[in-house]
């Protein structure tokens, strides 16, 4: 121990034993406070379930918030990145109401030529020939 | 249950005044017994630090059963060894909420024409029954010597009394008193050594 520090340690200890003195010197009035005051807290402590109980109690809770989490999770990761492409059934039903708005499609639908679109089918493609 | 159970000391088992206590339960009277010793350990210790810094004795009380309370609701539950940077902390908030209350108490009064005072309160005769008293020339010494450090310790900053009082009469160490005073482990040391060069600077006559 250095020659510096030797002297703080003793005015410490000088100090910290006349605080002891003084702390045994209480009276009565104060330590039947304080004892009150312990005796309140420790039944209050006493009041509340120990913590395994409280935590099998909270345990609904607790699965449902990670049932919720979970869900969440999986939901969020399974969203893809970028532009949303549209569902082909989706797509579809749009394109049926669009014909069923279409006063001319219904039209076609009326007039059905069953012959024209079996010939329609048959035709070889041509498209990239025949454009322009 | 036996007849042992009604003798038992006040002080080894906590009586709950409501009949919601499961006293089967052993594991929560185990835990309230430890609670009772630590809180039995710290309790005129913390009396001796509220009172240095707020300098009532029934705010100093107060603020202890406050922080015995607060300890017993939220902490009980965690390890011992956590409890005592805990409770000083919670004690340390509590001195700190009274002495703003008193600030604002003190500025409101001020404006008022007169003021109560205490003087109607009957002495309490618990109050007036003597302590265990050491011998006469004894206790002058102890007396002159606690008069001059609780004189210097009231002259120290706050923050220096709290904790050099946490250091030196409660025993924690730098980092429990850092957790207890939320503040850095720096700054216990430097509250420390200041709070001790300034006490040595006007005790000196009297310690050395």
């Amino acid at each position: 121990m250095s020659p510096n520090t030797e002297p703080s340690m003793d005015f410490e200890r000088r100090a910290r034993a006349v605080l002891e003195e003084d702390v045994l010197r209480i009276d009565g009035r104060i330590r039947s406070r304080l004892n009150q005051a312990r005796q309140a807290a420790v039944a209050e402590a006493a009041r509340r379930r120990p913590a395994l109980w409280r935590s099998f109690a909270l345990m609904p809770t607790a699965g449902a918030v990670a049932a919720a989490l979970l869900l969440t999770t999986v939901l969020w990761h399974r969203q893809p990145q970028g532009e949303l492409p549209v569902a082909e059934g989706v797509h579809s039903t749009v394109e049926d109401l669009d014909l069923l708005a279409d006063g001319e499609g219904l039209e076609l639908i009326e007039g059905w030529d069953g012959s024209f679109y079996e010939w329609a089918v048959d035709q070889p493609d041509v498209s990239g020939e025949t454009n322009g | 249950m036996s007849e042992f159970a009604t003798l038992a000391s006040p002080y080894s088992m906590p009586v709950a005044p409501h009949g919601d206590v499961d006293l089967s339960d052993s594991s929560a009277n185990a835990r309230a017994r430890t609670l009772n010793q630590f809180l039995a350990g710290v309790e005129l210790k913390a009396f001796k630090i509220a009172l240095a810094a707020l300098r009532h004795q029934d705010d100093a009380l107060d603020a202890v059963q406050d922080a015995m309370l607060q300890l017993a609701r939220a902490y009980a539950d965690r390890p011992a060894e956590e409890w005592k940077p805990l409770f000083y902390r919670i004690l340390e908030n509590r001195i700190r909420d009274m002495q703003r209350r008193r600030t604002v108490r003190a500025r409101v009064m001020a404006w008022l024409p007169f003021r109560g005072d205490d003087e109607d309160e009957e002495p309490d005769p618990i109050a007036q029954a003597p302590s265990p008293d050491p011998p006469p020339v004894r206790k002058l010494e102890i007396e002159e010597a606690m008069r001059a450090l609780e004189k210097a310790l009231a002259q120290l900053p706050r923050r220096q009394q709290q904790v050099f009082l946490l250091r030196t009469l409660e025993g924690l160490d730098v980092a429990e008193t850092a957790r207890a005073m939320g503040c850095s482990e720096g700054s216990v040391k430097t509250h420390y050594f200041r709070a001790l060069q300034t006490l040595r600077e006007q005790l000196g006559e009297l310690y050395v």
